[in-house]
């Protein structure tokens, strides 16, 4: 059995290949020194395949394992979660390699090899991403197919078209399992990704926060809606809600500084139809989620605040879809209790005092809370205040008394902010809401693309008998963030993505670029609402509405269904007989005359020639032995030697003809 | 306990010789042999039964974490595998092992067996492992041509017709993760010889017999002619004449006369046992054939005429070895 453990040349050269495509998209998760290891490792191993170093003994591989686990350890700060354990997965693979002897290690090394694949898909299940894997798939197929091909001495690049085709031919059969394979719930609690960045809004927000998230081009999340799309400037995707104002930083109520009494959602009276929309959330590592105002969710896990946002159990990993229905127009909290006027009226103590002075008077002259709104906003307007996306830094303590009458150069957040400010300074109760404003419009697939750059803040002021009205300090200073978007806002100021020189969206003016964009994204779209809505409610849907009721005996027949028809025409395929040579016509017409003899009782042998055959056939049947003698010299002339002239060919026809055996009567 | 252990040993040893029967009857001894769905068996290899378990700890995985590629993935792998059976089981599918020839030999020697791998479709075949029980293993691809010779070494057993046992045809290309085998008799038989045995001296010469004089060895004395001088010729064999006549250096050549003829008779080692009878006579007939000298050969039912040169040695020696050995069912 040794000669079948040898690794040939091929199959290493594949293996090396599959490790570091493998690796390339783990590359901005891992530590530099994992990359290091696997250049080391493929280096030591070619160098023992050249001859010029030997195989580590057993205290160097310890010392390496333990190195290895070390390493993790420093650089994650833990070996548990999954960012630590998939890097451990890394640089086992690696050290593997360096000890590849036989083909048993071979085989630990490539299964290795597809369990690698398969984690990344822990991180991202984006659509290249997949293809990417595919493609690595058919590169570690490749290294078994490699491996099975004794005295390949040499890298040969056609290997890959079997491992290509098997793949192809498993591909139906593996959609077939995806969508009929029952979906269960996790079997137990595995490691999650606690080193993962956590992106998008945070919980709190001080002044230059959004302005900094408006530097990223990163898809927050996609929309679909089941009609119109509204207009630009009604979509204030509300995320998270700012009640507190502690020490210059805003910041949401947590559910346990809500009293029991308080957590439960007031109920809210809407007339008319809501706005039916579906979201596909990139991941955030954060629990909270976005909707138009006065939405209500359809799937459990989904809580509705007491502050009327959206807020998940789980923390958003992965891409994440859920539908919402909205009524714009519901009034919102009616009757404000006393607990919530006294938290959306609190201030912090001598802050700011310059610009509650400021308020007070403002409201003392207006008539009304609602004339107060207004004229706080014509402040804004008439006053040479600045949209800008490079506001100056502002103090920690009396920022808005600085902004409001020095700098006067703000972004949403500092508008937002002051202006809240100045309605609870005058006992309006207010709070600033964060989330995004707007949004792209994605004409191939109508879905709504909203960017991180779209991140906005605006506030909420209470007013009798209306509830909470949204009031949006900034359109006054720049009504075309609102209408328009970001990019126009801050469009003298050319400060639009500055930081990100290769984002496709600062080059919409191309137009095959953009088209391109758009088409990518919504095929991105398609993909994320297909994968990630796929669970087992949907399967459910899916499987009632193609075999009408779900069954274990329609289940198994339609796997064995659509199993056969893929396996038989591959079978066929394969197994189909092709002779080894193509005949010529010449010998076609040959071997048909040898069948006519075989069947008169006179088989041709085996090795045996055309002249030896004629020879021994004419001395058996005398009658037959001039046209059979001739037939055979003209054709042994024509098969052998060359060239052919035309007449010789038209000879062996007329001999053909000529020569019709039957079965004789004497014997 | 040891009768339950007998019971158990009996059992197995009945399985055994059921499924020998059943491989017979399914797959008869046949000098070629074509593989088809008769003769093909399959079943997942070590390899195989290894990744079915990593694909289990993948799907664990999926299910875990809820994650639809990862679940795509361990289902293209899990019917990637269901796919690899065609191309595994096509691999052996068509080809067509033929018995060559084996050679015969000594006790203890090794036979070589030529067998002939050859395809009928144009398909390449990679990594066909071909071993009989006892023999020495060969790994061969059909890549651009349609036939392969295989030559197999065995060591061989007892004098008589050697039976090598049915050859294992085995491959798992192209995944591994299958193995597919078939066991062939090929009815190929390779003839033992008795082993030689050196006996003091010729005992019993047969002088008295009226067919023809046994005579002792005593070299050759008639001169025969001339060749050219050969290292190890003795120097008295030199031809100094012809030297000296310039003829170059050449040596007299001597040699024994044709009715010169040995019989080598199953009575002049009357009293020892059977094999050891053999032994003596095999290691005569390849003394003479050595020297040169014609031997004729007379046992029991066989009688084979003075004779000398490598053909006749063949049938002595076959004669030899078959002495006393059932006929061959052929």
């Amino acid at each position: 059995m040794k000669m079948l453990q040898q690794v040939p040349r091929n199959a290493l050269a594949w293996i090396i290949i599959s490790m570091f495509t493998l690796l390339a998209p783990h590359a901005g998760r891992i530590p530099v020194w994992i990359m290091l290891i696997y250049l080391f490792a493929a280096l030591w191993r070619i160098q023992v395949y050249r001859g010029h170093w030997s195989f580590p003994g057993r205290w160097v591989k310890l010392v390496m394992i333990v190195s290895g686990f070390a390493g993790i350890y420093l650089s994650f700060g833990s070996v548990i979660g999954l960012e630590p354990t998939v890097a451990l997965l890394l640089t086992a693979f690696a050290l593997k390699l360096i000890e590849l002897v036989s083909r048993k290690d071979a085989y630990v090394l490539i299964f290795l090899g597809y369990f690698v694949c398969i984690t990344e898909f822990l991180f991202t299940q984006d659509l290249l991403m997949v293809l990417y894997s595919l493609l690595n798939v058919i590169i570690v197929t490749t290294a078994l197919v490699a491996l099975h091909q004794p005295g390949e001495h040499r890298f040969n690049r056609k290997t890959m078209r079997l491992a290509g085709v098997m793949v192809l031919q498993a591909m139906p059969l593996m959609l077939v399992l995806f969508f009929l394979f029952p979906r269960i719930g996790p079997l137990w609690t595995v490691p999650v990704k606690s080193h993962t960045a956590k992106t998008g809004m945070s919980d709190f927000m001080k002044p230059g926060d959004i302005s900094k998230l408006s530097q990223s081009a990163d898809v927050a999340f996609r929309v679909q809606f089941e009609g119109e799309i509204p207009a630009k400037s009604g979509l204030y995707w509300r995320g998270l809600v700012f009640s507190k104002l502690e020490e210059g930083t805003w910041s949401n109520l947590s559910y346990f500084e809500v009293p029991p009494k308080e957590r439960r959602q007031q109920e809210v009276v809407t007339t008319g139809e809501p706005l039916n929309y579906s979201i596909i959330m990139e991941p955030t590592q954060q629990n909270w989620l976005f909707g138009l105002r006065y939405a209500t969710p359809d799937r459990p896990g989904i809580l509705a605040a007491s502050d009327f946002r959206l807020y998940s159990f789980v923390m958003i990993e992965d891409e994440f879809q859920y539908r919402v229905s909205s009524w714009p127009d519901a009034q919102l909290e009616t009757e404000l209790s006393a607990w919530r006027r006294e938290v959306e009226l609190r201030l912090p103590d001598n802050d700011n005092q310059r610009t509650r002075q400021f308020a007070s008077t403002l409201r003392a002259q207006a008539g009304s809370d609602e004339a107060f709104v207004d004229a706080v906003l014509q402040h804004f307007n008439r006053e040479p205040f600045v949209y800008t996306l490079q506001p100056p830094l502002l103090p920690d303590v009396d920022g808005m008394d600085m902004f409001m009458f020095e700098s006067r150069r703000g972004f949403c957040e500092h508008y937002a902010y002051a202006f809240t400010l100045m309605m609870r300074a005058a006992g309006v109760p207010a709070r600033v809401v964060a989330g995004y404003q707007g949004g792209e419009v994605n004409p191939v697939n109508k879905t709504v693309i909203v960017h991180q750059f779209d991140a906005h803040a605006w506030a909420e002021v209470w007013l009798p008998e209306k509830g909470w009205v949204r009031v949006d300090p900034t359109g006054s200073v720049a009504p075309q963030r609102i209408e328009m978007g970001l990019e126009e806002a801050v469009a003298s100021e050319g400060t639009f993505l500055s930081d990100s020189p290769l984002s496709p969206l600062r080059y919409r003016s191309i137009r095959w670029i953009n088209q391109l964009r758009l088409r990518y994204d919504a095929l991105t779209y398609q993909w994320q609402s297909w994968v990630v809505g796929f669970d087992g409610e949907v399967q459910f849907q899916l499987l009632r509405d193609v075999f009408g009721e779900v069954s274990a005996g329609r289940f198994a027949a339609a796997l064995i269904g659509t199993w056969a028809l893929v396996l038989l025409p591959v079978a066929i395929s394969l197994l189909r007989r092709r002779e080894t040579r193509p005949q010529r016509p010449l010998d076609r017409e040959y071997l048909k005359v040898c069948e006519r003899l075989a069947s008169l009782g006179y088989p041709r042998y085996a090795g045996e020639s055309a002249t030896d055959y004629a020879d021994r056939v004419s001395a058996q049947c005398p009658d037959w032995a001039e046209p059979l003698s001739r037939l055979t010299r003209l054709y042994t002339e024509l098969a052998y030697q060359t060239p052919a002239s035309a007449a010789s060919e038209q000879q062996f026809h007329r001999a053909l003809r000529q020569f019709r055996p039957r079965k004789r009567r004497d014997r | 306990m040891q009768i339950q252990a007998q019971g158990v040993g009996g059992l197995r040893q009945r399985l055994r010789s059921r499924f020998r029967a059943w491989v017979n009857r399914r797959i008869p001894p046949s000098r070629v042999v074509t593989l088809d769905q008769r003769r093909i068996f399959i079943f997942p290899s070590r390899a195989g039964f290894f990744f079915g378990l990593c694909l289990l700890l993948m799907l664990t995985t999926a299910i875990n974490y809820q994650n639809n590629m990862s679940y795509a993935l361990t289902f293209l792998l899990a019917t990637l595998f269901i796919i690899a059976i065609l191309h595994t089981y096509a691999n052996l599918s068509g080809l067509t092992i033929r018995a060559l020839r084996a050679q015969s030999a000594f006790p203890g020697q090794q036979a070589e067996f030529d067998i002939q791998v050859s395809r009928r479709k144009q398909r390449e075949h990679f990594a066909l492992y071909l071993k009989w029980p006892d023999s020495t293993e060969a790994l061969i691809n059909l890549l651009d041509e349609d036939q392969v010779e295989v030559r197999l070494h065995t060591p061989l057993g007892q004098r008589g017709w050697y039976n090598p046992g049915r050859l294992l045809l085995e491959s798992t290309y192209p995944l591994g993760l299958l193995r597919c085998w078939t066991w062939i008799d090929l009815d190929l038989y390779a003839l033992v010889y008795p082993q030689p045995l050196l006996s003091a001296e010729l005992p019993g010469l047969a002088s008295d017999r009226p067919d023809g004089a046994a005579i002792p060895i005593a070299g050759s004395d008639d001169f025969y002619g001339f060749r050219d001088y050969r290292r190890g010729d003795s120097l008295r064999q030199v031809h100094w004449k012809g030297l000296a006549k310039g003829q170059g250096l050449q040596s007299k050549h001597y040699a024994a006369y044709a009715d010169r003829s040995v019989w080598l008779d199953w009575e002049m080692f009357a009293g020892h046992p059977v094999e050891q009878r053999l032994s003596h006579l095999c290691y005569w007939a390849l003394e003479f054939e050595r020297l040169n000298e014609e031997y004729g050969l007379r046992i029991p039912d066989v009688l084979i005429q003075p004779g000398s040169g490598e053909k006749h040695r063949n049938e002595v020696l076959k004669a030899l070895a078959l002495y006393g050995v059932p006929e061959r069912q052929l």
